[in-house]
């Protein structure tokens, strides 16, 4: 190799890294600018975006067609259309009068209440509609009347009466949620929500155990649960 | 414009899938209901038989237990047992006290017969509206005359659907 040569292939590697050198910076510069246009720009949707109230239609109408049932209702913080902390208020009814094949009744009628928080899972937060996933914690205290017809013992033939008044039971349970809501008009909203609950902790009384409870429905039926909502934006 | 406009549709068309998804799921789940009452739903009383030592005792002769009804007429609650060290027996469902009649008949068709009282209280047992209604009972006092038998006594007083542990042991004189 020639000194020229050296000196010539010396050169031309200075200029790539200069010029490499100098791509880079630029870069980086209009990177740093871009990070802080971004970091500039505030948010223009607010924190606190409204309440909606709403009233669950299934179990109004649960307990029109069949003996058990709740009318409820909730109140929903609207938190810039992702968070959604929630209320839900509603009083429970069950009067299932002497059944066709065991002849049992049982009446309750209690108020219940949960608390919890949807979320907003759609990418585009704030739309008008909305698909919900979230949690709920229930609690609820009921009395239960629970009787029977007299019927006779089959073997020795007495009469036998079955009966409890006032039998005071309570449960703890949670929720998890997922729900849809769309926007019909104006500021009313349909929506649906599918629940799956599970028990955490309950006080059955001396007779054994429940069957509808406020709120949560009939126990050991199935793990699963509805709603149909009206809801208004307020 | 146009494409804007096709998402929309899509937006729409996919809410009322959901939509409608969800509300047969719902429907469903309110429609289909099971029942779950206990597969062992009768109450029986469990005697074990035991010697004077607390060993295991088998019954030689053969024993008949017999009550009376409400309309005075007697009514079989053991058949025939032999050979045995336990049996179960039914139990009232509200009555403060069971009267059991025990015959003891042998060999030589020679019947030795013993009265065994039992005291209980009688508690409702609810499992749903579906089920069937059902007592457990917790059991009090027991006591007997003593032809055939030389003592009885309560092991275990709560009385439920499970019989396979002995509520009573029962003491049988030895005619060697």
């Amino acid at each position: 190799m020639t000194l020229r040569h050296l000196i010539s292939t010396c050169i031309s590697s200075v200029t790539i890294s200069l010029l490499l050198l100098l791509t880079a910076s630029s870069t980086t510069q209009a990177q740093g600018l871009k990070l802080k246009m971004f970091s500039l720009v505030p948010d223009s949707i607010p924190m606190m975006r409204g309440f909606q109230v709403s009233f669950d239609l299934f179990g109004f109408c649960q307990r029109q067609l069949s003996d058990y049932g709740q009318y409820e209702g909730a109140l929903r913080l609207n938190l810039h259309d992702q968070w959604f902390p929630i209320v839900e208020v509603g009083y429970g009814v069950a009067d299932h009068t002497n059944d066709e094949v065991t002849g049992l009744s049982y009446k309750t009628k209690a108020p219940y209440f949960r608390v919890g928080m949807d979320f907003n899972l759609l990418k585009k937060k704030h739309g008008p509609n909305r698909l919900y996933g979230g949690f709920r914690y229930a609690y609820t205290n009921y009395k239960v009347d629970l009787w029977r017809t007299n019927y006779p013992d089959p073997t020795w033939q007495w009469d036998t009466g079955f009966g409890v008044v006032g039998e005071q039971y309570s449960q703890h349970w949670l929720e998890g949620v997922l729900g849809i809501d769309a926007m019909i008009v104006g500021p009313l909203h349909l929506g649906w929500s599918v629940r799956y609950k599970r028990r955490i902790a309950h006080s059955d009384g001396v007779v054994g155990k429940t069957w509808y409870v406020p709120g949560f429905g009939i126990w050991g039926d199935t793990r699963l649960g509805g709603t149909f909502n009206v809801i208004i934006d307020i | 414009m146009n494409n804007s406009k096709g998402c929309a549709v899509v937006r729409k068309w996919w809410l009322t899938s959901l939509s409608a998804i969800i509300a047969c799921l719902s429907f469903g789940v309110s429609a289909c209901s099971s029942i779950d009452c206990p597969v062992q739903n009768t109450v029986y009383t469990g005697y074990a038989l035991y010697t004077q030592d607390e060993r295991v005792d088998t019954l030689r002769d053969t024993m008949y237990v017999f009550t009376r009804r409400a309309d005075g007429t007697d009514t079989l609650l053991f058949n025939a047992g032999i050979g045995l060290t336990t049996f179960q027996l039914q139990i009232s469902y509200s009555h403060p006290e069971d009267t059991l009649r025990f015959y003891f008949i042998n060999g030589d068709n020679y019947a030795v017969v013993d009265t065994v009282w039992v005291k209980k209280e009688d508690i409702p047992h609810f499992e749903s509206v579906d089920c069937s209604a059902s007592f457990f009972h917790r059991l009090t006092a027991v006591r007997s005359t003593h032809n055939a038998i030389d003592s009885i006594a309560i092991t275990k007083n709560f009385v439920d659907y499970d019989a396979s542990t002995s509520h009573f042991h029962l003491y049988l004189k030895r005619h060697d």
